[in-house]
């Protein structure tokens, strides 16, 4: 498929085991500024894995992750591997939305956002704060800014996650599956949030078990199956005509009923 | 019982004060350091943490306050009364509390941790605002019980002749040939002191955390 302009993101030939289970095998994929690609696949396809291995919670056992060229995790030549303070600034540049929200409970929904760009980015406090009052704001959370997240249901909780990820300015957005610990009356209040990032040109990688959403928003989807991406094109082609029986199948068991 | 003997007695109490506090005050960061020697299962240094843990956990204060006092003074470091219980008391809730703190770091959740990595916190960072806030709270009941039975341990010190709020007591006892009287204020003296701990505790867990991280 064609690509617009040079890709922000680069994966190359990524591959992972765990205990002697190969999740991933031999996974590439690039993502262009400005689009939102979308990873569906059956549990186990190793979506998440990838996600993972991109801003390196996970450490790649072959293959080679790149963010505007500088190669994420170890040294250009792939053998030194990164500080803990160069991975810290490059992980800084990639914002990333967690399944389970992962706020920490003992901040305030406030805090919850200011407390990275003051201490990783040293960002002024003041300035900050307004922005982290902007970025509630925006995910129509200003009123909640002194709650703890215990008191918060999951959307709002999960729109925390996304606003503590925006203000620091993320080049890139990946998001592990943001709906799917959500009641679903309120997934679709994170998803409009979603929705709306991508139209103002948000770089996203969205790992989701959302088919309209992804055939909505996606600029395009890779299917993944059994380690690999098994089918990588635009949402129109992949929902419409998918090329595999897998994809096929995987289609017919989470459209079923919309 | 007289002024004087009064007097003696809140003596006592000071010189368990003397022992505890500071055995506290360096115990318990000493701890939270073993515990995470271990968690980040260092090699080699982790295995000595286990060890030392393991080592003084089975040795009964009192053996292991006559150890320090007189096996120290063998290579050569001439070492008073006073700091030799504070060091013991110091090796025994250090490892009492490692595992303490061991228990709350095996319990902090992993996304909480991962999402504080993505957020591009360097390794310290995570420590100091997100764990350390999280699992000083989820110990503090514990680390204040560890507290009262270090309270409660302070008498081993009178093996080595410090005059601590027992010691005292069984003074006075013997030379007014009353003995009840001295240790009921004795009770009443630990009593203040343990229930000083737990309000302290109670007022630590009520008050709002909003102003600790940032």
């Amino acid at each position: 498929m064609q690509q617009p302009s040079e890709p922000l993101l680069r994966i190359e030939g990524l591959e992972k085991s765990f205990g002697g289970n190969k999740i991933l095998n031999g996974i590439d994929l690039a993502v262009a500024p400005h689009e939102t690609v979308c990873m569906l696949g059956p549990s186990g396809s190793g979506k998440s894995t990838v996600l993972r291995c991109i801003n390196w919670l996970e450490t790649p056992d072959a293959g080679a992750i790149f963010l505007r060229d500088q190669r994420v995790g170890c040294h250009e030549d792939g053998k030194k591997p990164m500080s803990d303070r160069e991975l810290s600034e490059i992980r800084a540049r990639m914002g990333m939305v967690f399944q389970s929200f992962a706020l920490w409970p003992h901040l305030s929904v406030l805090q919850n956002v200011m407390v990275a760009p003051i201490h990783v980015q040293g960002r002024p406090k003041t300035f900050v704060r307004e922005e982290a009052l902007a970025m509630l704001d925006k995910v129509g959370l200003s009123d909640k800014r002194d709650a703890f997240p215990s008191s918060l249901s999951g959307g709002q909780k999960q729109r925390v996650g996304i606003a503590r990820a925006l203000v620091m300015k993320p080049e890139v957005m990946l998001f592990d599956e943001p709906t799917s610990a959500l009641d679903p009356e309120l997934v679709g209040e994170v998803l409009q949030v979603m929705r709306q990032l991508a139209r103002e040109g948000m770089t996203m990688v969205v790992v989701t078990h959302e088919m309209a959403f992804a055939r909505d928003v996606a600029s395009h989807v890779a299917f993944l199956d059994q380690g690999r991406v098994a089918e990588h094109s635009t949402p129109d082609a992949f929902f419409t005509a998918p090329k595999t029986e897998r994809a096929r199948s995987f289609l017919k068991r989470y459209t079923r009923g919309s | 019982m007289q002024e004087g003997d009064y007097l003696a007695l809140l003596t006592g109490a000071w010189t368990t004060l003397a022992i505890a506090l500071p055995a506290i005050a360096m115990g318990a960061p000493l701890g939270l350091a073993l515990a995470l020697i271990r968690w980040r299962k260092i090699p080699v240094l982790g295995t000595i943490a286990a060890i030392l843990v393991s080592l003084f956990r089975a040795t009964p204060s009192v053996t292991l306050v006559l150890l320090v006092y007189y096996a120290v003074p063998q290579i050569g470091i001439q070492l008073a009364e006073l700091p030799a219980a504070i060091i013991t008391l110091t090796l025994g809730t250090m490892a009492y509390t490692c595992e303490i703190w061991r228990g709350a770091l095996m319990a902090f959740p992993r996304d909480q941790y991962d999402a504080a990595m993505a957020m591009g916190m360097t390794r310290g960072l995570r420590f100091r605002l997100i764990v350390l806030p999280q699992i000083a709270r989820a110990s503090l009941p514990a680390l204040v019980n560890e507290m009262t039975l270090l309270i409660k341990v302070t008498p081993a010190a009178a093996v080595i002749g410090l005059v601590e709020i027992t010691r005292a007591a069984v003074r006075v006892g013997a030379e007014t040939y009353q003995p009840l009287p001295p240790f009921l204020v004795a009770l009443v003296i630990y009593a203040v002191i343990i229930g000083t701990l737990v309000g302290l505790q109670r007022y630590l867990e009520h008050r709002q955390t909003r102003a600790l991280a940032i």
